[in-house]
């Protein structure tokens, strides 16, 4: 199964991450399933919406508002959850932690393809000095015992950007500290005229 | 903790040192009165005083703080040397001081060297067993090298001596939530609750855990302290406006065909709540109206 996730969404989870280095963040993925033609089944991953930055990670009321307004909103555009985003609050953490999984199996039972993505730090940190195209996440499938695995380079499964030059995009909005305008879920809870949607990152 | 207005107040006078007009020391006065992390700036604008003799002499005595304190902001932003630099100089002029042997201390553990910074922080704490800052930093660097479970227990014995630190009841709060130990987590803000019983926060942080517990009677008591808060902060926190919709939805559910009483009081709260949100959104965030209210909406269909 090939995860294709759009250059803006990508975008979009790494600058939450850099917005709040000294916490974990987590955010949801939307899109759509498509059996391709020829091409081989793709999950298209269209959009990212960041979450929290707090400890409402580990808490539910605002989790649920939040699903439940995003799930409406791309619902009338044909999308829906297609997986989730998390990245450790430490540099080497790489465990996924049971929060993750928990949201995870949540997305999973509305959609089979769902998929885990946490923040590869080490990769993210070596991006300006390599030519490394491929997205600075490790991605987590479900398998047939139910658990999360990490999916290697030799696995049936593969995460890929959808436009090859996202991370020299990706690296102009962190040298510009683009970080600095991300709204997520958090920030609207504490301020409702902040959008989570974001409609003007990108302009 | 931070009140909306101090922190922008914080950030109206960042933007004015980061435009060049000054005022770099009364933003690291604040920082410090706040205790508020932004140790990227405080490098920054610490220095500029530091490497500029006059501006040192200007804040007198208070050179040897910001020496401190930017010693600790370079440390957070990997600058060893400046740290080393700032301590050395401290170092000089406090040579027999237990505070700078901590800040050293903090570059051991800084720079990753776990069983020395140990060794130096059990030593401090040998000569001084009631050394508060000392006993944090040890659970701090239990957090650090991801010893999470470490790290709670420490902090509980820290809290068993010192049970009035209440940023230390709110870390171990967030620690047991971030474990999933919601029950543990609603411990602290009971605690915290008890010592501080105006402090909004608490009652909806409380709130919070006690409905991701979940079950009918955790639910009624979020839904008490859902109201607390929206009482103790004039009607205008969003979070515990929702928060009593999520419980009268959850409770009408678990108590479909129950009393009738609670129930009217249940649907009236509901009510309450979901006015005061529409009226809200539709003065501040117009354009997200439709998406609240359809939400709301099925929030009581649920129920």
């Amino acid at each position: 199964m090939r995860y294709e996730i759009g250059q803006n969404a990508y975008i979009k989870l790494v600058l939450h991450a850099l917005k709040h280095k000294i916490s974990a963040v987590n955010g949801v993925l939307v899109g759509r399933y498509s059996s391709g033609d020829g091409d081989g089944e793709v999950v298209e991953i269209s959009e990212a919406i960041p979450l929290f930055h707090s400890l409402q990670i580990g808490l539910l009321p605002s989790l649920e508002i939040a699903l439940l307004q995003i799930e409406e909103y791309y619902g009338s555009q044909g999308l829906n959850l297609v997986g989730y985003f998390h990245a450790n609050e430490r540099f080497d953490d790489y465990e996924l932690n049971n929060v993750a999984k928990n949201i995870g199996d949540h997305i999973y039972r509305y959609f089979p393809q769902a998929a885990i993505l946490l923040l590869d730090n080490k990769k993210l940190a070596a991006l300006p000095k390599g030519k490394d195209h491929s997205p600075v996440m490790q991605l987590y499938t479900r398998d047939a015992s139910k658990n999360w695995k990490l999916v290697g380079s030799e696995g049936s499964s593969s995460l890929i950007t959808k436009e090859p030059t996202a991370n020299i995009v990706l690296l102009d909005y962190v040298s510009s500290q683009k970080w600095q305008d991300i709204v997520d879920f958090d920030d609207h809870l504490d301020d409702i005229s902040k959008d989570w949607l974001n409609p003007r990152l990108f302009e | 903790m931070v009140s909306k207005s101090e922190e922008e107040q914080l950030n109206r006078l960042e933007s004015q040192v980061e435009n060049g007009g000054g005022g770099a020391w009364e933003y690291l006065c604040l920082i410090r009165k706040l205790k508020i992390r932004r140790s990227d700036n405080v490098l920054k604008y610490g220095l500029t005083i530091l490497n500029d003799p006059k501006k040192r002499s200007s804040i007198g005595n208070d050179e040897w703080t910001l020496y401190e304190q930017v010693a600790i902001a370079a440390l957070d932003c990997h600058s060893y040397d400046v740290a080393k630099d700032c301590i050395k100089v401290l170092r000089k002029k406090f040579p027999e001081s237990k505070r700078i042997a901590r800040l050293e201390a903090m570059l051991l553990e800084a720079k990753g060297l776990w069983e020395e910074a140990d060794k130096a922080y059990s030593s401090l704490l040998e000569d001084n067993p009631l050394d508060q800052a000392t006993h944090k930093r040890r659970v701090a660097m239990a957090k650090a090298e991801g010893d999470i479970l470490k790290a709670v227990e420490w902090l509980n014995k820290y809290l068993e001596i010192f049970m009035a630190d209440h940023e230390a009841w709110r870390e171990l709060a967030e620690i047991y939530v971030s474990l999933q130990m919601y029950k543990q987590a609603a411990f602290c803000y009971e605690e915290l609750i008890l010592s501080q019983p105006t402090v909004p926060l608490y009652h909806l942080s409380y709130a919070d855990v006690l409905y991701t517990l979940g079950g009918l009677e955790n639910l009624q008591t979020a839904k008490k302290y859902y109201a607390s808060t929206i009482d103790l902060t004039g009607g205008k926190n969003t979070r515990a406006l929702y928060g009593t919709c999520l419980c009268a939805s959850a409770i009408a559910q678990l108590t479909k065909g129950g009393r009738n009483r609670e129930d009217k009081e249940n649907q009236d709260l509901h009510s309450l709540a979901v006015t005061a949100l529409e009226k809200d959104y539709k003065k501040r965030a117009p354009s997200k109206l439709p998406l609240l209210t359809s939400t709301l909406r099925s929030l009581k269909l649920s129920s």
